[in-house]
């Protein structure tokens, strides 16, 4: 255990610095573009792409390390951190270019390189990128308006006995059907596709973030709701101030087991009705047979949706401030 | 001291509690009557303390005079006025976690002075609180990064903002350290001297009692009644090692274990 000999100042990047680990990650993606321009290709593929990427990797490693190294001790923690990481990543990258375009054990046109994936996407850049917007509007639309529900009647049921005892039951079966289920009616009864996915997303969204919105406001002391009572609180101020902070915690897990499902019908969704999107585009791919474009499709929907993963975690740190010990 | 001169009859009679039941039945279905035929008068300035075993009813009869639950017989009235329902003219101060963890020490001092007065509420009055309740340095905080002592202060500063008639604390020391409970004692005591505010504290602490009361009523459990209302004379600040003082107390001890 060489960490234990180690004084770790940093939680989250408890794997400390380690000037070793970092040039080998640098170095593991040198190999990686080494053996691809010198590997030959069994496989006619513009490598261009992928290279660049290579060396904008390659450069983005020697630029967090050197501030590291001689500015920022948070950088050095994170750099250090995922050195060991970006090793394996860098091994990753060498393996999958050798066994798809180079030696060509893992075939097409199931199996393609990430060079290839790149060039494709280079090729359908345009393409890629209306549906890329096209999805996040109608995701982000779809998603707002969803959780919005789920945190209102979730508040509603959880505070009010009358209004649970009368539709909490009848909710919770409209809730627990897979929204998907409903699909061949909603391509038929609203006018246009782009309504139809807005209500499938949303009929995916509201029922989990309501039923754990129930549950945090339900779970909040009954102490808090007593004393504001002695304090002059109105009805309206106890929501405002009491029960949706106090469920907040709560809310946050509903947004983001529903975050999932939201993704799931989004592609769904997009790949029965629509004429644009990340999932039509899927769908166009499987009638052509080039799967290059699936994947370069997939590529887009890790980065987008890890990257509204980590916004939504960060606000959640954010607003969730309060529950940090102090340090 | 001024408030000592009220004590003695003429005017005891600014909170009335008389013939007060709480009746329940319980989760099994069985019937309890939990505190039976309470009747004592404070009057106003007044500083009484209610001791006795644990589970003999003192939390529910100080809910009773809250408003925050109703007697099944009897009734509370504060200056001839029957108590229905919470107000907050009648601070509550609890045993602990009443706080709200989701905002500062400074915005749980403001919140109930905000729901009354609105936006503009009077934030020196909230400033002038830290600094009293020696908070100054934690306003920002959260409630979990403070210790408990101070959480404490905070919540009885959130009640004492309000300039309540009546202040109702149910044990608020009783989860500190032997230290900090002294602390927050005699803060306690430096505002019912400034504010003359009448208040009504719960606490299984003889000492404590002795400390602060000018009366203190001795419950006996199963169901809750009053046992004995004890005068407590002795001048005020008050020597915790004085011979009056613990002869007062071992005039309560044989009262609580005299059965
Ligand atoms: N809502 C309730 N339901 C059932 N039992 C209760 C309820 N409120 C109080 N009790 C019981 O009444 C007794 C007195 O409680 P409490 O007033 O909290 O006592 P104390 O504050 O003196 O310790 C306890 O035995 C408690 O279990
Ligand atoms: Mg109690």
């Amino acid at each position: 255990m060489e960490n234990s000999k180690r004084v770790i100042f940093n939680k989250k990047y408890w794997k400390g610095w380690s000037s070793g680990w970092n040039i080998f990650s640098i170095l593991a993606v040198v190999v990686a573009l080494v053996e691809n321009l010198l590997v030959a290709s069994s496989e006619s593929v513009d490598n261009g792409p992928y290279r660049i990427f290579l060396l904008i990797f390659i450069f983005y490693l020697l630029f967090v390390y050197l501030v590291g190294y001689f500015f920022s001790s948070r950088v050095k923690f994170y750099s250090g951190h995922f050195a060991q990481l970006n090793i394996s990543l860098g091994i990753l990258l060498c393996v999958q270019d050798l066994l798809t375009e180079k030696f060509g054990t893992l075939a097409l046109p199931y199996f393609v390189s990430f060079a290839q994936i790149l060039e494709q996407m280079r090729y359908d850049a345009l393409l890629l990128l209306e549906s890329t917007i096209s999805s996040l509007v109608l995701w982000l639309i779809s998603f707002v308006i969803g959780a919005l529900i789920g945190v209102v009647l979730g508040i509603l049921l959880g505070r009010y006995r009358q209004f649970n005892y009368w539709s909490f039951p009848y909710l919770k079966v409209i809730g627990i059907i897979p929204a998907a289920a409903w699909m061949p009616l909603t391509m038929v009864v609203f006018p246009n596709s782009f309504l139809a996915e807005v209500f499938l997303i949303v009929l995916s969204v509201w029922f989990p973030v309501a039923f754990m919105t129930i549950g945090g406001v339900q779970g909040i002391l009954p102490t808090y709701f007593e004393a504001a009572y002695t304090l002059g609180f109105s009805e309206h101020r106890i929501i405002q101030k009491i029960v949706i902070p106090g469920a907040l915690p709560n809310i946050f897990i509903g947004i983001f087991t529903s975050l999932g499902l939201s993704f799931t019908m989004l592609v769904i969704s997009e790949m029965i009705g629509a004429k644009v999107g990340l999932g039509w585009y899927i769908n166009w791919a499987k009638s052509t047979g080039n799967y290059s474009q699936l994947y370069g499709a997939i590529v887009i929907m890790a980065l987008l949706f890890s990257i509204i993963f980590a916004l939504i975690n960060k606000i959640q740190e954010k607003v969730l401030r309060w529950r940090q010990m102090a340090s | 001291m001024a408030a000592n001169g009220k004590l003695g009859g003429e005017n005891l009679a600014f909170l009335e509690v008389k013939d007060v039941s709480r009746e329940i039945f319980n989760n099994n279905g069985k019937y309890l009557k939990i505190i039976d035929d309470i009747n004592f008068s404070v009057a106003d300035g007044e500083f009484l303390s209610l001791i006795g075993p644990s589970g003999c009813g003192k939390t529910t009869l100080l809910r009773v005079i809250s408003g925050l639950d109703n007697p099944e017989k009897g009734e509370v009235t504060l200056a001839g006025e029957k108590i229905v329902k919470p107000s907050v003219s009648r601070g509550y101060v609890f045993q602990h976690g009443s706080l709200y963890p989701w905002e500062t020490i400074r915005q749980n001092i403001g919140s109930g002075l905000q729901a009354v007065q609105g936006k503009k509420f009077d934030q020196k009055l909230v400033d002038h609180f830290i600094e009293i309740m020696g908070l100054k340095g934690f306003e920002d905080a959260y409630p979990n990064q403070v210790s408990g002592g101070m959480a404490q202060r905070a919540a009885l500063a959130r009640s004492l903002v309000l300039n309540p008639q009546l202040l109702l604390l149910d044990e608020p020391m009783g989860a500190l350290d032997a230290f900090t409970r002294v602390d927050v004692q005699n803060i306690v005591y430096k505002i019912w001297q400034e504010k003359k505010t009448t208040m009504i504290l719960v606490t299984h602490d003889i000492d404590e009692a002795i400390y602060l009361s000018q009366r203190i009523l001795v419950m006996t459990p199963h169901p809750g009644r009053v046992k004995e209302i004890v005068r407590n004379d002795l001048p005020f600040p008050r020597k915790r090692d004085s011979s009056e003082f613990l002869e007062t107390r071992k005039r309560l001890q044989q009262i609580l274990n005299f059965k």
